[in-house]
C-alpha cells in the first residue's frame, strides 16, 4: 500500500522545491492517519500556527520562493505538532521544544572569534553560523573548475558531470545565539544547503554541527536540512558530525536522490544535543546503485538520539548496507532508531544488509530500536539484525587474561565499539577530532559512575 | 594430551580464572600464593599466561594499543613508568621478528579477520612481549602449516629459561619433536591418569588412547 504512495514520486520529473512540499505533506498525512481523535485532524494545531507564523515574520521577502513558502505554510494548516501518539515520534519527547519560546534568529551573528577549522588541511570550507554563510570565515579557493560552492537563498555545493573534487568540502556548523538556563528562550536557526552532482562526478561532504567555544551549555535549537542529488554514477562521501550543546535540539533532515550506478556514503557521529533527531531519507532512482549508512550515537547524559531512516530501492541490482551502533551510558539517557528499509517489486537482485547494535552501560538506560524491512521483490538478498547488550564476556576476560584491569578494559571495549563506525569517516584529521571528542565524553561518565 | 573432553581446556581456563567455570573445591597455589583467591588479572600479573585456543575478535581496538596496555600494567605492577607508543613500538620490534610477523599486523584490530595461523602466532606475541614463570599453551599448534608451527616453536623455544614454565595441550606429537617435553601427562575425566616421557606421545601416535588407558 504505502510503496505505491510512493511509486510516482520516482517517476514524475520534479523539481527539488517540489519534493520537499511533497516530502512534507506525506508526513504530515501520516500523522493525521495515526493520530486516533478524527477531529484533530480537521483543526489546525495553534502551537503549530503560532510557530508557522513566528517564523514566516522572520523571513525576509523572496520572490522565487514566495510560491514554495505558500504552499508549505497551507500544508502545515493541517499539520499537528507530533505528540508521542504518533509512530514516529512514539519513542521521542519534543515537548522540550513545544515548551519553550522559540525565536528565530533573524540576522548573522557578530562573530568576535573565528571558529577552528583545521588550518593545516586547508579543506574548501564555508562557515555557516546560525544558519547565515560567513563568507569572510570560509575559503573556497582550492576547488576545481566549474565546482560552485555559495549561498543565496540556500547553500549551494553544486559538482558538474565528470568532475571529481579531491579534497572534501568541509561545511562548519556554529551555533551562536543561545538562551541561558530558566530563561526558556530557545533561538532556532534553519540552515539549508542542496548539493548536487552530475554524471560521473564525486565529491566528499563533511558536515560538523558545534556550538559557538564556550557555549557548550546554551539552550538553541538547530533545525538543518542537507539535500542531495547524485547523478549516474557519480559518488558522495558525506560525513555527519553533530556534537552540539546538550541543552539543545537538533533537528536534522538529509534527504538523498541516486541515480543510477551512483555511490552514496554516510558515516554519522552523533554526540550532541538534548534532543538529536535525524531523517534521513534515501532514495534510488536507478539500477546498480550503492548506498552505505554507518551511524554511531552517543548519549552521555540526560539526551534522546533518535535515528529514523528510510531506504527506498525501486530498480535492480541495488546495494544497501546500514550499520548503527549506539551507546546509551546515563540512566535518563535514550538512544532511538527506527530503520526502514524498502525493497519494492522491481527492485530484483537487492543486496541489502541492516545491522543495530546497541550498548546501555547504565541501569534504566533505554534504546528503543525498530528494525523493518519491507520487502517485495523476490529475488533478493537481504538481511538485518539487532542486538542490545552490555559489554561482551569473553572479549573482558581477553583483557583481564592479559593483567589489564576492568575499568581500562571496559574503556577500551565501550570506546571501540563505536570506532567501528568512527574509523569509516573518510578524512583521518575529522577522524581523530571524533575520537578524541568521543573518548573526552566516554572518560567524564566513567569517572561519573565510579563515585 | 589427552581425548577431547578430557578437560584439559577447561583446566587452563579454571587457571586463568574463566568467568565461565566456577570452583567449588580444591585449591591452587602458584608461586607461594593461593591463585583461586586472585582476580583474573591479577593471575596475569602474578606471571601467569594462558593462550587462547580460540582467541576471541576485538573489533576497534588497535593490536598495538591492546598489547601496550597490556605491558603497562606489568610495568605499572613492577612500579616501572609506563612506556608511551614509540618507546613501546621500539620494545616490541624485536619480538615481532621472533615470531615472523610484519609489522602491518599491529595496525589491524586485535584478531579480527586474523587467519587461524596469524591467530596463534599472535598468542605468542603477547606471550613474548608480557612474559611468563608459567605459560600455559592451549593447542597452539592446531591449525598451524608446517612453516608457522616452526616459527611458533621456534619463538617458545627462545623464551625458555631455567626460571619459567611451559605447559603445552596438544593432541600431536609433531610440537613435541620441535619443543621438547620434559614430562607429559595425560588427562582423563578431568584427572592426570599417567606421567612419563616423550615415548607415551610416541606410544598414542601408533596406538592411540587405548594403549594408555589399558595398562
Amino acid at each position: 500500500m504505502s510503496a505505491s504512495a510512493i511509486t510516482p514520486q520516482i517517476r514524475t520529473p520534479i523539481t527539488v522545491k517540489a519534493k520537499i512540499k511533497h516530502k512534507q505533506k506525506q508526513k504530515s498525512m501520516s500523522f493525521s492517519l495515526s493520530t486516533t481523535p478524527i477531529t484533530q485532524a480537521s483543526f489546525s494545531d495553534p502551537f503549530v500556527l503560532q510557530l508557522a507564523e513566528t517564523l514566516e515574520d522572520s523571513l525576509s521577502p523572496s520572490v522565487s520562493l514566495q510560491k514554495l513558502r505558500d504552499s508549505s505554510s497551507e500544508s502545515l494548516l493541517s499539520t499537528s505538532w507530533p505528540s508521542r501518539k504518533d509512530e514516529p515520534f512514539r519513542f521521542t519527547d519534543t515537548s522540550f521544544i513545544r515548551h519553550s519560546q522559540i525565536i528565530p534568529i533573524i540576522k548573522p551573528p557578530q562573530l568576535d572569534y573565528s571558529p577552528s577549522i583545521n588550518e593545516d588541511t586547508l579543506l574548501p570550507n564555508l562557515v555557516i553560523a546560525d544558519g547565515f554563510v560567513l563568507n569572510s570565515m570560509s575559503n573556497l579557493s582550492n576547488l576545481p573548475d566549474g565546482v560552485y560552492v555559495g549561498a543565496h537563498d540556500m547553500t549551494v555545493v553544486y559538482v558538474p558531470a565528470g568532475v571529481k573534487v579531491e579534497n572534501p568540502i568541509h561545511l562548519k556548523y556554529v551555533s551562536v545565539e543561545g538562551g541561558e538556563e530558566g530563561s526558556k528562550k530557545l533561538p532556532v536557526s534553519n540552515p539549508r544547503v542542496f548539493v548536487v552532482v552530475e554524471e560521473g562526478g564525486e565529491v566528499g561532504i563533511i558536515e560538523e554541527f558545534v556550538s559557538k567555544e564556550g557555549n557548550d551549555d546554551k539552550y538553541y535549537w538547530a533545525n538543518p536540512v542537507l539535500e542531495v542529488v547524485i547523478g549516474k554514477g557519480a559518488k558522495v562521501r558525506h560525513s555527519y558530525v553533530q556534537s552540539q550543546s546538550l541543552n539543545s535540539a537538533h533537528i536534522k533532515w538529509t534527504a538523498v536522490r541516486q541515480e543510477a550506478a551512483s555511490t552514496y556514503e554516510l558515516v554519522e557521529v552523533s554526540t550532541g544535543g538534548k534532543l538529536s533527531r535525524h531523517n534521513l531519507h534515501v532514495q534510488q532512482l536507478g539500477p546498480d546503485t550503492a548506498t552505505e549508512l554507518s551511524t554511531f550515537h552517543l548519549s552521555v547524559g540526560d539526551q534522546t538520539q533518535d535515528l529514523h531512516s528510510r531506504l527506498i530501492l525501486d530498480h535492480p541490482r541495488g546495494h544497501s548496507q546500514q550499520l548503527h551502533k549506539c551507546i546509551v551510558a546515563h540512566s535518563q539517557g535514550q538512544a532511538v532508531f527506527d530503520g526502514n528499509v524498502k525493497v519494492n517489486r522491481y527492485a530484483q537482485q537487492t543486496d541489502a544488509g541492516q545491522l543495530t547494535r546497541s550498548l546501555l552501560l547504565e541501569p534504566r538506560a533505554t534504546v528503543n530500536v525498530k528494525p523493518n524491512l519491507q520487502i517485495i521483490a523476490d529475488d533478493v538478498k537481504c538481511s538485518h539484525g539487532a542486538a542490545i547488550s552490555d559489554l561482551e564476556e569473553t572479549q573482558l576476560f581477553y583483557f583481564l587474561a592479559r593483567g589489564i584491569d576492568l575499568e581500562t578494559a571496559r574503556k577500551a571495549l565501550v570506546f571501540s565499539f563505536g570506532a567501528e563506525v568512527i574509523e569509516r569517516l573518510p578524512n583521518s584529521f575529522m577522524q581523530k577530532q571524533v575520537e578524541s571528542h568521543v573518548k573526552g565524553l566516554l572518560s567524564s561518565t566513567f569517572k561519573g559512575s565510579s563515585n | 594430551m589427552g581425548k577431547n573432553g578430557s578437560g584439559k581446556s577447561t583446566f587452563s581456563k579454571v587457571l586463568a580464572g574463566h568467568p565461565d567455570y566456577e570452583v567449588t573445591g580444591g585449591s591452587v597455589v602458584f608461586k607461594g600464593e593461593s591463585l583461586l583467591d586472585m582476580e583474573p588479572e591479577e593471575r596475569s600479573l602474578a606471571g601467569l599466561f594462558m593462550s587462547f585456543q580460540s582467541p576471541v575478535e576485538i573489533p576497534g581496538v588497535n593490536n598495538i594499543d591492546f598489547l601496550n596496555m597490556a605491558y603497562n600494567a606489568r610495568r605499572r605492577k613492577l612500579g616501572l613508568p609506563e612506556l608511551g607508543p614509540i618507546e613501546f613500538y621500539a620494545y616490541l620490534f624485536p619480538k615481532l621478528e621472533l615470531v615472523n610477523m610484519k609489522s602491518d599486523f599491529l595496525n589491524r584490530n586485535v584478531n579480527e579477520g586474523f587467519s587461524g595461523g596469524e591467530r596463534k602466532r599472535n598468542e605468542i606475541l603477547q606471550l613474548a612481549v608480557l612474559g611468563a614463570e608459567l605459560a600455559i599453551l592451549d593447542e597452539i599448534d592446531s591449525g598451524l602449516d608446517i612453516d608457522a608451527l616452526q616459527d611458533v616453536a621456534k619463538a617458545v623455544n627462545g623464551m625458555l629459561t631455567p626460571k619459567n614454565a611451559v605447559l603445552m595441550i596438544t593432541h600431536y606429537l609433531r610440537l613435541l619433536e620441535f619443543i621438547k617435553p620434559t614430562f607429559i601427562h595425560i588427562m582423563e575425566n578431568g584427572r592426570i591418569v599417567k606421567t612419563g616421557d616423550i615415548s607415551i606421545a610416541k606410544t598414542l601416535e601408533k596406538e592411540g588412547y587405548k594403549a594408555i588407558s589399558a595398562t
